[in-house]
This record gives structure tokens, C-alpha cells and sequence, in this order.
């Protein structure tokens, strides 16, 4: 017997598709910026060989295909170096290898975005390079870079949708079940498409809140 | 194990033949999403509410949900509508799509970066509006966001790799095979990753190149 008619425990299904996809962005989101800062926070100590070497890497991240990424991470990886790799691991180092080098070139940018004449003028008051890079330039950069980072992650949150193609059970891969199973790839797709949609715009809603939270300070406040 | 990618070396013709695919499906959906995109940019910077009501809702729609949702939408729906078309086909036109919503917001920003005083002389010089925008606005919008639209057009090669999901053997399908004949994920996905890494970077330098050739004569202004 076929189980071809849609039942209400397909609306479970999807909310735990949902849950995955939006758990595994959050957590590769999280891990990602915390990496990228820490590359940008090397570059900005022009730490020798390991800058060079960040560079290259994001560069290489940046400009190959995040699902060639995933199948170096989940069928090469393994087999070269005899490991085990779950599926959510793997999508878990992809992804978020991937958001740190795009989170490392926004923060590259946000820094440069600081003028030379503040870090200078903080020097000569006696701050350390790290007091500096805390007090004077984090707080700027953060509020520069919260647009371009909004966009970053709802671009992010499409890219989850791949890890569906190695096996884990988000909501790209619970659509697809939906489709073999009931063959009635509108409903099902559009329905998928809707809860994506859905939680990019929360995402962009939630990013244009904290920018203007983070930018109230430069408000025009009237006379 | 050891690293060795002289087993890649019998296999060399079939990954050409799969990046020829990939090159084939690219150059068709640049195509398809430059047309796309500047007819969609031309609707939003219309005067008609309506036209610019539908076009933003398109971009809208096409940005916010992943390219694997919209691509199993058009493989998997098409059929149920009675059109049949093949997985190239169907991957070109979805590339398309989302294609072109992203490559009518650069388009859009380049028409409105045009300085209305140019617009004005094209009126006072008894120009229809029809001609203003095919022979003035246009080809000055066009031309300032060559740019712009490389890197979607880089975007657009990354993003075909996706199209191996829906069966079709481009790069990165062709891949996929020599993978599981050799058994050597890890050296076939690494020699991927740089491949479209160095693909990409070449992509990039030859837009930089087109992009001040056809603003040699106004160098100042765009570089």
C-alpha cells in the first residue's frame, strides 16, 4: 500500500525539516562569525604566514561552488584520512568554513572603513593595539557591517538548502520525500519555497533592527 | 593514504566534456539572465505601478528562496503542466530565473545612478522617451555595471554546479562519476575546487578587463 494522499502528520515533517534547517543555520552562522572576526582580528595584527594564508583560504572558499565544498568535506575527507563523518558534521564544517570567509572579507572591509586618523589618535592616548581594536574600532566596524552581514546570512540560509544533497534531513530533503511520495511537486515545492521565503524575511526583518539600533547613536535626533 | 592525482590523468577527457556542459549551460543562462534582468529593471524604473508592483515581487520571490527549491519546482512541475524538457533545458531556464532576478537589481542600480541632467538634454533635444531609454539610458547603465554583473555572472557558474542534482553530468555530475570509478574522492573534489577557484579567478580578471574597455573614456569617473 501507497501512501500517495498528503496526511496532517506531513505538516510535522515540514516544521522538523524547518527546525533542522534553521538550527544547523543558526549554529554554522554562530560558528562562522565567530571564525571570520578571528581572521580578520589576524590580518588586522599583520600576524606573519598566517595572513597570507587566511587570504588564500577565504579566497578559495569565496570562489568554488559550496557543493563541491560539501563533497570534498563529506566523501573525500573521510576516505583520505580515515575518519567517520556524519552528514551533519560535514554540513557543519562546509557551512561554516563558508560564512567565516565571507564574514572575514566584510570584516576585512569594516576596519579598513575606520579612518587611519582615529587609531592613530588613540594611539598617541596611550591604547594598546588591542584596547584600540575593542574600544575604537569593534563598536564602528560592528555597525558597518550589520547590513552587508544581514545579507550574507539570508544568502546563508538558501545555501543550507544543499546540504539536502548529502543526506540530512532538512527542509529541502523532507520536500523531496513529499514529492516522491504524494507526486505532486507544486503543492509540495511551493509549500517548501513559502517556509524558506518566510524565514529569509525574518531574517532580513530581524538584521534591519539591529541596525538601527546599532546606528541610533548617529540618528538625527532633531534640533 | 597518499596523494596522488595521476589517477585523474585517465579521466581527464570526461571532466573536459563535463566542464564543457558546464560552460554550455553558463554561457546560455548568462544569456537568458542578461535579457531577463534588463527587461525586469527597465518594468521597476517604469513609470506604470503595476509593472513595477510585479517585477519587484520577482526579484522578491526569486532571491529569497534557494536555487535546489526552485530548480526541483520547474524539474519535477513542468511535466505535471504538460511541458516536457530536459534536465539541460530545464537547468538553463531555472538559472535563468534566478539569474535574472539578481542581475536586474545591479541593471536597476545602474539606471538610477544616471544623472537626471542626462536625461533632461535627451528630452530638450526632442529624443521620444522610447529612444531615450534604448539609446541613452540604457547602453550608460549597462555599460557602468559591467562590474556588477560579472559577479553575478561568477555567482551563476558556482551555482550550476547545483544543476547535478536534477541528473544533468556537468562539472561537477562528470565528477561525481570519476569519484565513485576511483575511488579517490578526496583528489577528485580538491582538483574541483581549484579548478573552479582558477575558472572563477579568470572569469574576474577578463570582466575587470571588459569593464575598462568599455569605460576607457570615462576612467575617472568609474575607477
Amino acid at each position: 500500500m501507497r501512501y500517495a494522499e498528503f496526511t496532517w502528520f506531513d505538516l510535522v515533517l515540514l516544521a522538523q525539516g524547518l527546525g533542522v534547517t534553521l538550527g544547523l543555520f543558526l549554529a554554522t552562522s554562530l560558528i562562522g562569525l565567530l571564525v571570520g572576526s578571528a581572521w580578520a582580528v589576524i590580518r588586522f595584527y599583520r600576524v606573519p604566514v598566517l595572513t597570507q594564508v587566511v587570504t588564500f583560504l577565504a579566497e578559495l572558499l569565496k570562489n568554488s561552488p559550496v557543493l563541491v565544498q560539501l563533497f570534498l568535506i563529506f566523501f573525500g575527507v573521510p576516505a583520505f584520512f580515515r575518519i567517520n563523518l556524519t552528514p551533519v558534521d560535514a554540513a557543519l564544517i562546509t557551512l561554516s568554513g563558508n560564512t567565516a570567509a565571507f564574514v572575514y572579507v566584510i570584516a576585512v572591509s569594516a576596519i579598513e572603513s575606520i579612518g587611519r586618523d582615529q587609531v592613530e589618535a588613540a594611539r598617541v592616548f596611550g591604547l594598546s593595539r588591542w584596547q584600540v581594536l575593542r574600544h575604537v574600532i569593534a563598536p564602528q566596524a560592528l555597525a558597518f557591517s550589520i547590513g552587508p552581514l544581514t545579507g550574507l546570512l539570508v544568502n546563508q540560509l538558501q545555501v543550507t538548502s544543499l546540504i539536502s544533497v548529502i543526506g540530512v534531513l532538512d527542509l529541502a530533503k523532507i520536500g523531496n520525500i513529499l514529492n516522491l511520495r504524494t507526486l505532486k511537486p507544486f503543492i509540495v515545492w511551493t509549500a517548501v519555497g513559502l517556509l524558506y521565503y518566510l524565514a529569509a524575511k525574518a531574517i532580513a526583518y530581524l538584521g534591519a533592527r539591529a541596525e538601527r539600533r546599532l546606528r541610533a547613536h548617529s540618528a538625527w535626533k532633531g534640533l | 593514504m597518499r596523494f596522488d592525482l595521476s589517477i585523474l590523468l585517465p579521466h581527464l577527457g570526461f571532466l573536459l566534456e563535463g566542464a564543457v556542459l558546464t560552460a554550455q549551460a553558463c554561457a546560455l543562462a548568462l544569456l537568458g539572465s542578461f535579457v531577463l534582468g534588463a527587461l525586469v529593471a527597465t518594468a521597476i524604473t517604469s513609470a506604470s505601478a503595476v509593472l513595477r508592483r510585479l517585477a519587484a515581487a520577482y526579484v522578491d520571490v526569486f532571491r529569497n528562496i534557494p536555487f535546489l527549491v526552485q530548480l526541483f519546482f520547474f524539474y519535477y512541475g513542468l511535466p505535471e503542466l504538460g511541458i516536457y524538457l530536459d534536465a539541460f533545458a530545464t537547468g538553463v531556464l531555472a538559472l535563468s530565473i534566478a539569474g535574472g532576478a539578481f542581475s536586474s537589481d545591479v541593471i536597476r542600480a545602474g539606471i538610477l545612478a544616471i544623472e537626471p541632467g542626462i536625461i533632461e538634454a535627451a528630452q530638450v533635444s526632442g529624443l521620444s522617451r522610447a529612444k531615450t531609454f534604448t539609446k541613452i539610458v540604457l547602453p550608460i547603465a549597462l555599460r557602468t555595471s559591467v562590474r556588477p554583473l560579472g559577479s553575478v555572472f561568477i555567482n551563476l557558474i558556482l551555482t550550476s554546479s547545483i544543476l547535478s542534482t536534477i541528473t544533468l553530468n556537468e562539472l561537477t555530475g562528470s565528477a561525481k562519476i570519476v569519484a565513485s570509478d576511483t575511488f579517490r574522492p578526496f583528489e577528485v573534489y580538491f582538483v574541483l575546487l581549484v579548478a573552479y577557484a582558477v575558472l572563477t579567478w579568470a572569469v574576474s580578471i577578463g570582466i575587470g578587463l571588459l569593464h575598462r574597455r568599455l569605460n576607457r573614456d570615462m576612467m575617472e569617473q568609474v575607477s
